[in-house]
């Protein structure tokens, strides 16, 4: 399943199987309370070096995973970005906001969820997270 | 304090080279784990005898601050094997490059650190002037008394002129963690904007210092020689051109920045939608769509147009002892507010609230009760049912003609559970409350979906701000909300220096030592965190809360058995004042069973992975050799 995630030419991809790696190892509660908490599907349009773009989807609403391809039924947001782009925003080197405001990420439909992005990359860390 | 027992000295500080220090923990170091973080059995770690005065003392402070200056002597990176973006971009971009560059969030703390801190003090920038503005500020700085720590505010107008990005409702996203700057020994919550803003003027490749309107007012204030600093502002402006796709200015006069600023908003607003749709139908769908979206969340949790979810009413304990007793011979509410200030079982003490509040013993404007049943709740690891009754305390609170009550707790709720949004309005809410007089510009940018967080998080700063410039007493409740404010944005340096600040004028407030403890944990300072949560501890010893995030902590640093321990002890807890059975509705801190589960995953042990995911009684696991 995760090779079928990989694609030539973008870094993007390797971030996409350790992504989809992380959901896997969940357990059924784990996964219920991450979907409970996002409720969102992500599809992803990632521009690389080359010109060529390459679609995933991150689906936190039905199924917890994460597949090559446009979303099926339908995407809740689509983030258009560039490759380098989204694996800065996995990294923590870029955050969200910079890269919507300098145009580096573009949304579509319920832009409201592109926030929720960023905790999509803090839980697939697999660290437990301290409550306040 | 046995602070020193705590953070082992097994490791050296290599503050200086925080790549090195971090490239040990990637490598798989383990001396962390044999040394015992957690000071001792775990037992002891939260029946401590709890503190008897109430009121700060100056040993308490000076403790206090004792705690900061050693947290800031032994900061260091994270201990914590982790999905290494940065070992994946880097094996494709650097052929050749070395094996192991460090997990990515540390990489960049550790960068701040070590790129901010030889650039401290007088070398800043060109122009004399900054130097001489640089000792007069010391100056300024040295004079205040340690006393007044809690007078000593965050943030300063010369701070934040220099934070400032050319957009002007953003908030300061490159400071660097004033942690590491702070070379002069003291504590670093007074060390905060001073670092912030000298790390910045320097050239940092990343900064961006370039000034909107509130440069001209900054200028003023700091008495800088306009020269020398426009012909830095120009510099850095010249970066801004190369790099901003649509800056269309090339002169940087100050009267023209505010025009300036509304021509970029525009472009950028072109620039960021696809052309061929019509921006102001997609606005209106979004909007739209997420105001729909009913389940956001939940399945049947409405959440409202500022995103507060609504959960119903507050569902009462079925099984209450209380409830069948005799009203007149005791008064619940008191017996509650006894049993908190003694440290007795959270549990119990909701239990007596409940019953004062269904007997219509609501406290001081019909609100403390449930305020203080919301507060017990979360404590106590049940956010659902402390959400239910902080929404209800805080409603009540609003009529009684005392807004502010109860709001901090309830934003902090939402923050936990990821109502993100809820959490910006209800701060803002408070804010507007607690200072009626100020004024809230509406976000500037309306279709970035991080523009209400901007909004709130600029409000909170100008107050700040405001009171640093007048002289005022910098108000503890306004640094919390900053620092959730930064919490929720992943700047968990930002949020500890707030929270710092704030346990400066309390620092018997375990509520504060918890939630110091989670910017610390979640900014990956496991070590630290722990240190602040024993201080929790110590001061409620049944703060289920805090033993559950100790319990994350050794999760996160790979200390699985010390880790399920406490989550057993928490549950054991939540389990002795109930007998064991749930009321209706109130949802049994599934989280503590799912983090144990995990924990169990992480030890191979799938046999008690299945007991955990059952939720099986708490003894049993006693029986499977677990002493909590």
């Amino acid at each position: 399943m995760s090779a079928d995630l990989k694609e030539e030419g973008f870094q993007a991809s390797e971030v996409l199987v350790a992504i989809a790696t992380s959901f896997a190892g969940l357990s059924e509660d784990e996964k219920k309370a991450q979907i409970k908490k996002v409720n969102a599907i992500f599809e992803l349009q990632l521009k690389n070096g080359s010109g060529k773009t390459g679609t995933w989807t991150i689906d936190l609403k039905k199924t917890g995973s994460v597949y090559k391809g446009p979303a099926k039924p339908k995407a809740d947001v689509t983030i258009i970005m560039d490759d380098a782009t989204f694996v800065d925003l996995a990294s923590g080197k870029l955050d969200g906001q910079k890269a919507f405001m300098t145009g580096k990420l573009k949304a579509k439909g319920n832009i409201m969820l592109a926030t929720k992005l960023d905790s999509v990359f803090k839980s697939a860390q697999g660290k437990a997270k301290a409550k306040l | 304090m046995s602070m020193q027992a705590l953070i082992s000295g097994a490791e050296c500080a290599t503050t200086s080279n925080p790549l090195s220090q971090v490239l040990k923990h990637a490598e798989g170091d383990r001396s962390i784990q044999r040394v015992r973080v957690t000071a001792g059995p775990s037992s002891s770690l939260y029946r401590l005898p709890p503190s008897s005065s109430q009121a700060p003392s100056a040993a308490d402070l000076a403790a206090a601050r004792q705690f900061f200056e050693q947290q800031q002597q032994q900061s260091r990176g994270p201990a914590l094997p982790s999905f290494d973006v940065e070992r994946l971009r880097n094996m494709n971009m650097s052929p050749g490059g070395h094996a192991t560059p460090p997990p990515a969030a540390v990489d960049m703390a550790g960068a701040w650190q070590g790129a901010a801190r030889p650039t401290f003090s007088p070398q800043l920038t060109p122009g004399g002037s900054h130097a001489a503005w640089a000792s007069e500020f010391e100056l300024h700085r040295q004079t205040a008394s340690p006393s007044a720590q809690t007078a000593e505010p965050m943030y300063r107008p010369s701070a934040f002129m220099s934070q400032r990005q050319f957009q002007p409702y953003m908030p300061m996203q490159s400071w660097t963690p004033p942690v590491a700057v702070s070379g002069k020994g003291k504590g670093r919550m007074t060390d905060a904007d001073f670092d912030a803003a000298f790390a910045a003027l320097s050239t940092h490749s990343s900064a961006k210092i370039e000034e909107v309107d509130e440069l001209t007012e900054g200028l003023q204030d700091a008495s800088l020689q306009d020269n020398d600093y426009m012909s830095e502002f120009q510099k850095s402006w010249e970066e801004v051109k190369k790099n901003a796709a649509n800056n269309p200015l090339s002169q940087p006069a100050a009267e023209e920045l505010a025009r300036w600023e509304a021509q970029f908003n525009q472009l950028n607003s072109e620039s960021r939608l696809d052309d061929d749709l019509d921006y102001d139908k997609q606005l209106q769908e979004a909007y739209e769509q997420s105001f729909n979206q009913y389940d956001i969340h939940e399945p049947g949790v409405r959440i409202g147009e500022d995103g507060v979810p609504d959960f119903g009413a507050y569902q009462f304990e079925q099984d209450n002892k209380y409830m069948v007793e005799d009203a007149q011979s005791r008064s619940f509410l008191a017996e509650a507010r006894d049993l908190l200030a003694n440290n007795g079982s959270l549990t119990e003490a909701a239990l007596l609230l409940e019953a004062a509040i269904q007997k219509g013993d609501t406290g001081k404007g019909g609100y403390e009760a449930w305020v203080l049943l919301g507060e017990t709740r979360s404590m106590d690891e049940r956010e659902e049912a402390a959400m239910k009754a902080l929404a209800e305390g805080t409603r009540l609170a609003a009529e009684a003609g005392d807004p502010t009550q109860g709001l901090m707790s309830l934003a902090i709720s939402y923050t936990n559970e990821s109502y993100e949004r809820a959490s910006y309005n209800t701060l803002l809410r408070w804010l507007k409350a607690r200072y009626p007089g100020v004024e809230v510009p509406p976000p500037s940018d309306m279709q970035s979906p991080w523009a209400l967080h901007a909004q709130v998080q600029d409000a909170f700063l100008a107050v700040a701000r405001g009171q640093h410039t007048s002289g005022a007493a910098v108000d503890p409740e306004l640094q919390i909300g900053l620092g959730v404010l930064f919490y929720t944005d992943s700047q968990f340096d930002k949020a500890q220096d707030c929270f710092e600040t704030a346990l400066g004028a309390n620092p018997n407030d375990y509520l504060l030592w918890n939630r110091l403890g989670s910017c610390l944990s979640n900014g990956s300072k496991p070590e630290e965190a722990l240190g602040a949560y024993r201080q929790a501890l110590e001061l409620r010893p049944t703060y289920t809360r805090a033993i559950y995030n100790v319990g994350v902590a050794c999760l996160n640093i790979g200390a699985y058995e010390e880790a399920a321990k406490h989550f057993l002890s928490a549950l054991a807890m939540q389990e002795t004042g109930n007998g064991g059975a749930d009321g209706a509705g109130n949802d049994k801190s599934a989280q503590l069973w799912t983090t144990l589960q995990r924990c169990f995953t992480y030890m191979n042990r799938n046999d008690l992975a299945e007991m955990a995911r059952k939720a099986a009684p708490v003894n049993s696991f006693r029986l499977e050799g677990f002493d909590f």
